[in-house]
């Protein structure tokens, strides 16, 4: 039997038929053991049930003559309502549902088209990462030798009072930071180190208006586990075990956030 | 009528349904259908031997609705067509629903399109999160962050929904 740790993520792969039938046993286990858990999967179960009650008529619906006719090559009618004018009704259902008529064209920007911001917190923290990290020579613009500078320099720029955590309990040593750009903004990018080599960074960024945490993966690629609050957004990315990283990520998140306040 | 035609017809039925939980007007979804059919239909010579038809048409379909729900939202056209647009949301569902499925609709077309997809193509019809992945265009990891966002926000919704659903109760 594998021996892992398990957590919300599991319930997803388990109701979607990804979890590796070998480790059913474990996971089941896992359940009946954390009661939170346990009724967040009953509740993803019963919701998924609906989902499909909800469509499962569609199938059986006879399929239209016009749709049919386009597969048989004849030319299809189309009516100056009719086709391609689809997406008027999903901006629509969009924008009613962000808040009725009045919130209309204000609600433009929130349509939920964009990626949401903590993914693009995630994706640039990854992107910074994969790029610096890997770097011998040119990994950062300042150097952990010269940290109180580096605090400074990085705290005037992104507009936060940034103190880099210490991780030597998680077996990681500061190299040192740079000042990237962030959407709009501006970010810092702490460097670690562990005595084998393998980096981890921070990517703290002053911007973000919601409050939500979360990972994000890519494939075959680091990981980022993130925390945005009002006024802040941090993001910790390494390829470490999942288990290790998140250790990592929440000293350093509570250091970062007592830094804050300091 | 050749085997590849043939195949696409199959298909109807569950791009119908695919669209439905995309759009939720049914006019509207089978509009989009019919503009997925058109390319699919110019593009058959793409369409290798071996590929799973279904997997084929879903991308093309899929890339329809995401290119055209961004076209809208970068070029502000939705702002300049309110009121078509209010009609053709107004526009009345031939199907009865229950309270519970217009719920469900209802929340899911508060989901973000992306988020919606994901969770769509996975939960109700059906696909692995590697097919998913490759029809949508993403690595797996993120398709595996769109479905539990997904998940979490129309929790959310269908219990404002059920809150919302109780108070009026109490008011009557």
């Amino acid at each position: 039997m594998t021996r892992r740790d398990f957590s919300e993520r599991d319930i997803h792969m388990a109701l979607d038929g990804e979890l590796p039938v070998d480790e059913r046993v474990a996971y089941d286990a896992w359940l009946e053991a954390n009661p939170e858990m346990k009724a967040r999967s009953v509740r993803y179960i019963a919701d998924l049930a609906a989902l499909r009650a909800t469509f499962a008529g569609v199938l059986d619906e006879p399929v239209p003559a016009r749709l049919q006719n386009i597969v048989f090559g004849e030319a299809p009618v189309k009516t100056a309502a009719s086709s391609s004018r689809w997406w008027l009704a999903a901006a629509a259902a969009a924008m009613l549902a962000i808040g009725g008529v009045g919130g209309y064209v204000a609600g433009l920007d929130h349509l939920g088209l964009e990626d949401p911001a903590e993914d693009q917190l995630a994706e640039q923290a990854i992107a910074a990462h994969v790029l610096y990290a890997a770097e011998q020579r040119h990994a950062v613009e300042v150097p952990a030798s010269d940290k109180d500078h580096l605090q400074t320099w990085l705290s005037n720029r992104v507009g936060l009072k940034l103190v880099a955590p210490d991780l030597a309990a998680q077996g990681f040593q500061l190299v040192g930071g740079r000042l990237l750009p962030a959407g709009e903004s501006k970010a810092a990018m702490l460097l670690y180190e562990d005595d084998k080599g393998e980096r981890i960074s921070l990517f703290v960024t002053a911007e973000s208006a919601e409050k939500t945490k979360g990972t994000y993966g890519s494939q075959d690629g680091p990981e980022a586990i993130y925390w945005l609050d009002q006024g802040y957004g941090c993001a910790v990315v390494g390829s470490l075990p999942r288990a290790q990283l998140t250790a990592v990520a929440k000293s350093a998140y509570s250091q970062l956030v007592a830094g804050l306040a300091s | 009528m050749d085997e590849k035609k043939a195949a696409i017809l199959g298909e109807i039925p569950r791009l119908r349904r695919y669209a439905r939980s995309l759009l939720r007007d049914r006019d509207s979804a089978d509009d989009l259908v019919q503009d997925c059919l058109e390319r699919a239909l110019v593009r058959l010579d793409n369409w290798q031997t071996g590929e799973s038809p279904r997997r084929w048409l879903f991308t093309i379909m899929h890339h329809l609705f995401i290119d055209q729900m961004r076209k809208v939202n970068r070029r502000g056209e939705a702002a300049m067509l309110p009121l078509e647009a209010r009609e053709a949301q107004a526009a009345p569902a031939e199907q009865v629903e229950s309270i519970a499925s217009r719920e469900i609709i209802d929340a899911l077309q508060a989901i973000s399109p992306d988020r919606r997809a994901a969770l769509v193509m996975v939960a109700i019809e059906g696909f692995s999160y590697a097919e998913a992945a490759n029809i949508l265009g993403v690595p797996a990891g993120t398709l595996m962050s769109r479905i539990a966002r997904g998940r979490d926000e129309l929790r959310g919704l269908l219990d404002d929904a059920a809150r919302r659903r109780a108070i009026r109760i109490v008011e009557k």
